[in-house]
């Protein structure tokens, strides 16, 4: 069988070497099967189901009448869909750029050696454990713009008092505080993977050529850590773009629609307006956005792995 | 470089780096302190400018108050159930498919499951809700269940995914000519070394899991609904209670802060020894 | 004190029974037939609130009566409205009664046809005590309740008012007169703030679409209609546009910072404080700012009907009805609970509890039933808002896109914007959705 003209890179010799993984097998595909099928049975009805419904004009408590494109045609007419791409954009940008910075920033000192360390990451990584909703609310005790804890600790300092969510335009800045509060413990988690898997010659090699801290983490740290940052970044831009929880428990999408994201209005649409035809067409529309958003970062990361030594991804 | 400069040096580095944990720490540890201040105010305390946070009073009855308006018990047993089971099945058939999907670089199968993950989760409920009424299973926990893997598979195929490209061939590979099958190379060679990672995959995918409450909204009921639906339902109290509601909150939360000072060794090992072995 | 208002209320809420009996004078009819569903067991699906724990609370004297088990639960407002348009679409809802808000579902539900005609069952004396006759309900209740076709489809439960609530101590400590206009208002609203104190002269909903049922008092009073004649929409009109200038004023120059997104938790949590000398809300809210361990003003807390406009003087009204699921199989058994739910001595007890207002004139007028009310100038201000009641929302079915529409609009003005233009462009962006929904 050709595992076995295959597997003759594997003799001892090559474990020294460079792994040539060019081997690729079809027979895999067993331990995939199960998963594709578990996931394509719980998404495809609902896909099947949703597009259907998109091409309907089916408000709840109405009959369903077939009006083909007309919600999708509605879409670029409709402001606060339009809007909405735009808080999404911003809100998505802030929320993986920022903890994907502090995330790698934390995970550098993680990786550190120090007393109570595990203690002390244990601690960090509780904003990512809480569950979202119980957080959003006590967060938004601590916006509250004249009870609130975070007006007082600016006081402290001699900052004047902040409006916070309560602002149109401080509320998305206010809402991805939250965010990245809560989810640079995952990059941190992801990118200390990432460290621990690097080799120790090459900071042994630049500490005997006296480069500082900076020019090690940029040189030598930066580029390892690569894959793990796209990784992280993907998750993070999944979750952010479908914000939800943090957003409807602080905001509700306010003030006016300020910080009305295309999930709290495909919400609205679809269970408060109970526009389950347009809702659909914007489900659709958001998932293809998303897709867009992935592919360029699968690309991206594609790209990054032809090019590091980790290279399999061709 | 003489001695004392490279001690000096270390002794500034040391200050360095304890400044930057407290830095780094410090959010997490005065938002949670907080939260428990809030928790054990009564609301005249809560509601004080400038802020109290040790109150004279404890108000402990903001806990005794929501355990006595909930059937706490119930619903953190329904959470238990559900978590566990999506989470148990998920690295049932996510493991695999993440070893797979690793060693045939296939990252377009890869994509195929990504949707599940990219798909905004409000778009599984209309027509899913339908589904499990049509089959009769509303009102069990089946369709939680169900609804629930949507979140841990792509969560676990992912992480193992990563996991499982860190890790070396060879062994495998000298495995397979040894005559082992794929399956055999799999579950004797691949796995043990990749049980750090396994339990990353475990502990993500029990918080999406168990943290998730868009779903519980439609498809729970009285019986059937999970901790965080619960405490949504406390939160919107038609009065202005933030010293129950952070109870709520706190008490919700507290065994996912439980386990991550517990399992938090193991992340990070897992994450150390597999990144050893991958290097 | 409280056993005596146990006892009390027990006989109250005996009143139904009692009249079945004969106790109370009423000529002898067929009597109630409590036992005949025993054995029945029913769900109920409740929005969160007063009302709900009323029910709960004294729901096994019901049991106790009719031998029919009650299975209920309160979930939040919004989520209860989701899951109810969601089961009852479905065609097979996991409920046999369900708690509506009319002010937003009245239209939705007699158009899909989800509720059950309930117009025999009052007429049946052997479902319905004598003291309970459609007369008895306000006309706002009917109103809501009825269909097109006259046709009772929901009994009305509790009815809401905009009423003013105000810091006695603030308008003494600045001699300030108690408002009986709008006009009057906003200017004592700017004397009774004090930004160097932290004290702001009104506060109120900012928030987008909870807004609406504030702004709509000063909309009706600015003589302000919500439909013309042919079903079409009015808010951008000269009376919205006075009504949001104002609006508009109260809110940017004397209401606390980060007012705009102020629900009526947040403008409770500076009232209570005696950070705002006045706020305009729905009448519910008196158990707690007369609550010492949550409030720092009890006590000093004035209430009267929201001030008189230029064109008018009237107090939005909404409410809250509890019907049956046209799909049940148990209706007349559910039709006992609902009966039960809006009876003389339940909406004594929702009364008393400051928890409600009951749509009933024999409980409101009732002298007895007044002893009970704790707050006697909160219950003079609900019968007071009761005499000007008109109903703050167009019935219409988009009633949440009318009200996340306009109500952003009303948002954005107290940044700065127009108010006309604003308006306008609300009014732009709603017109085809409330065409499209009356042609569907």
């Amino acid at each position: 069988m050709s595992v076995i003209t295959q597997a003759s890179p594997a003799e001892p010799e090559a474990f020294s070497a460079t792994p040539e993984r060019t081997w690729r097998p079809p027979s895999y595909w067993p331990f995939v099967i199960p998963a594709l099928v578990v996931v394509l049975a719980i998404i495809i009805f609902p896909w099947v189901f949703t597009i259907w419904m998109s091409l309907h004009e089916w408000k709840v408590g109405s009959p369903t009448v077939f009006v083909g494109l007309a919600n999708y045609l509605r879409l670029p007419t409709d402001p606060r869909f339009v809007e909405a791409i735009g808080h999404t954009l911003f809100y998505t940008a802030l929320s993986v750029v920022l903890p994907l910075i502090f995330g790698t920033l934390a995970a550098v000192v993680f990786h550190q050696k120090f007393a109570a360390r595990g203690f002390l990451r244990g601690i960090f990584i509780m904003p990512m454990m809480a569950t979202p909703v119980a957080i959003a609310l006590v967060w938004t005790m601590m916006f509250h713009p004249q009870l609130g804890v975070l007006n007082y600790l600016l006081s402290l300092v001699g900052l004047p008092p902040q409006l916070w969510v309560f602002n149109p335009t401080t509320v998305i800045p206010s809402l991805v505080l939250v965010e990245t509060w809560q989810w640079t413990p995952l990059v941190m988690l992801i990118v200390l993977g990432g460290l621990a898997a690097i080799p120790t010659e090459p900071y042994e090699s630049a500490q005997i050529d006296g480069a500082n801290f900076w020019q090690v983490f940029r040189f030598i740290t930066l580029p390892l850590i690569m894959p793990f940052l796209f990784i992280a970044g993907m998750i993070r831009m999944i979750d952010a773009v479908k914000s939800f929880d943090i957003i409807f428990a602080i905001t509700q999408g306010g003030p006016g629609s300020a910080s009305e994201t295309i999930n709290l209005y495909l919400y609205s649409v679809a269970f408060v307006y109970y526009d389950i035809g347009y809702g659909s067409a914007i489900a659709v529309v958001f998932f293809l956005l998303i897709v867009a958003l992935a592919a360029l970062l699968l690309y991206l990361r594609k790209r990054m792995l032809w090019t590091s030594e980790l290279g399999d991804g061709a | 470089m003489s001695l004392r400069q490279v001690s000096l040096r270390q002794i500034l580095g040391r200050i360095g780096l304890w400044l930057s944990v407290f830095v780094i720490v410090s959010p997490a540890i005065l938002f949670f302190l907080w939260m428990a201040s809030l928790s054990l105010k009564f609301e005249i305390d809560n509601a004080a400018y400038p802020p109290v946070f040790i109150p004279e009073n404890f108000a402990w009855k903001n806990y005794a108050d929501v355990l006595a308006s909930n059937r706490f018990l119930t619903y953190f047993v329904n959470s238990l159930i559900v978590t566990g089971s999506a989470t148990g099945l998920a690295m049932l058939v996510g493991v695999p498919a993440g070893y797979g999907i690793a060693r045939m670089a296939a990252h377009k199968s890869a994509v195929v499951i990504l949707i599940a993950r990219i798909t905004p989760g409000l778009s599984y409920l209309i027509p899913l809700f339908l589904l499990f009424q049509w089959l009769g299973l509303l009102g069990t926990l089946v369709p939680q269940i169900i609804i629930h893997l949507v979140v841990t598979v792509p969560i676990v195929i992912w992480i193992m995914i990563g996991y499982f490209e860190t890790t070396p061939l060879e062994l495998e590979e000298a495995a397979l000519i040894d005559g082992a099958t794929r399956w055999q190379v799999f579950r004797h060679v691949a796995l043990p070394i990749a049980k750090p990672g396994l339990a990353v995959a475990f502990i993500l995918a029990v918080i999406f899991s168990w943290n998730n409450f868009v779903f519980g909204i439609v498809l729970a009921g009285r019986e059937t609904r999970t901790l965080p639906v619960a405490v949504y339902n406390m939160i919107s109290f038609d009065q202005l209670s933030w010293g129950p509601l952070a109870a709520a909150a706190l008490m919700v939360t507290l065994p996912v802060l439980l386990l991550t000072v517990f399992a938090q060794r193991q992340i990070v090992a897992g994450l150390t020894a597999g990144a050893v072995k991958g290097g | 004190m409280s056993h005596h208002l146990i006892s009390r209320r027990q006989v109250l809420a005996g009143t139904a029974a009692a009249g079945a009996l004969g106790l109370t004078g009423f000529p002898a009819r067929a009597e109630v037939n409590w036992k005949k569903y025993s054995g029945t067991t029913l769900e109920v699906i409740l929005a969160k609130g007063p009302r709900g724990d009323n029910l709960q609370k004294y729901v096994k004297e019901f049991t106790d009566l009719t031998g029919i088990k009650v299975e209920s639960e309160q979930i939040p407002e919004q989520q209860q409205r989701q899951k109810c348009v969601i089961e009852l679409s479905s065609g097979k809802p996991s409920f046999d009664i369900v708690h509506i808000s009319y002010h937003v579902q009245k239209r939705q539900f007699e158009k899909a046809g989800w509720l059950a005609d309930m117009s025999g069952y009052l007429k049946d004396p052997s479902l319905t005590p004598p003291d309970l006759v459609e007369s008895d309900f306000s006309a706002a209740g009917l109103q809501y309740a009825r269909n097109d076709k006259g046709q009772m489809l929901s009994l009305p439960w509790s009815v809401d008012y905009f009423i003013l609530y105000y810091n006695k101590e603030l308008f003494q400590k600045k001699g300030v007169e108690i408002p009986k206009t709008l006009d009057e208002m906003a200017a004592a609203a700017e004397k009774l703030t004090d930004p160097k104190e932290g004290i702001y002269g009104f506060v109120g909903r900012g928030l987008r679409n909870a807004n609406m049922a504030m702004w709509s008092n000063f909309y009706l009073n600015y003589g302000g209609e919500f439909l013309d004649a042919k079903g079409n929409i009015l808010t951008d009109g000269p009376e919205a546009i006075e009504a949001t200038k104002l609006y508009q004023r109260l809110l940017t120059k004397s209401a606390p910072p980060g007012v705009v997104g102020f629900n009526w938790m947040e403008s409770m949590a500076s009232f209570t404080q005696g950070r705002a000398a006045m706020w305009i809300d729905a009448t519910g809210w008196a158990p707690p700012l007369e609550d010492p361990t949550a409030s720092r003003v009890a006590g000093k807390v004035g209430y009267t009907v929201v001030p008189a406009g230029p064109k008018g003087h009237f107090s939005s009204t909404y409410g809250d009805g509890i019907g049956i699921a046209a799909a049940s199989k148990n209706k007349e058994a559910a039709y006992l609970l609902c009966q039960w739910v809006v009876s003389k001595g339940q909406g004594a007890r929702l009364l008393q509890a400051g928890g409600g207002v009951p749509f009933r004139s024999s409980i409101v007028d009732d002298p007895e039933v007044a002893k009970g009310v704790k707050t006697k100038e909160w219950l003079q201000s609900v019968i007071d808002s009761s005499k000007i009641s008109k109903l703050g929302l167009p019935v219409i079915i988009p009633v949440a896109e009318f009200r996340d529409i306009v109500g952003a609009a009303l948002t954005t003005t107290l940044s700065g914007a127009d108010p006309a233009t604003e308006l306008k462009k609300a009014h732009e962006q709603f017109r085809p959705i409330l065409e499209r929904s009356e042609k569907a």
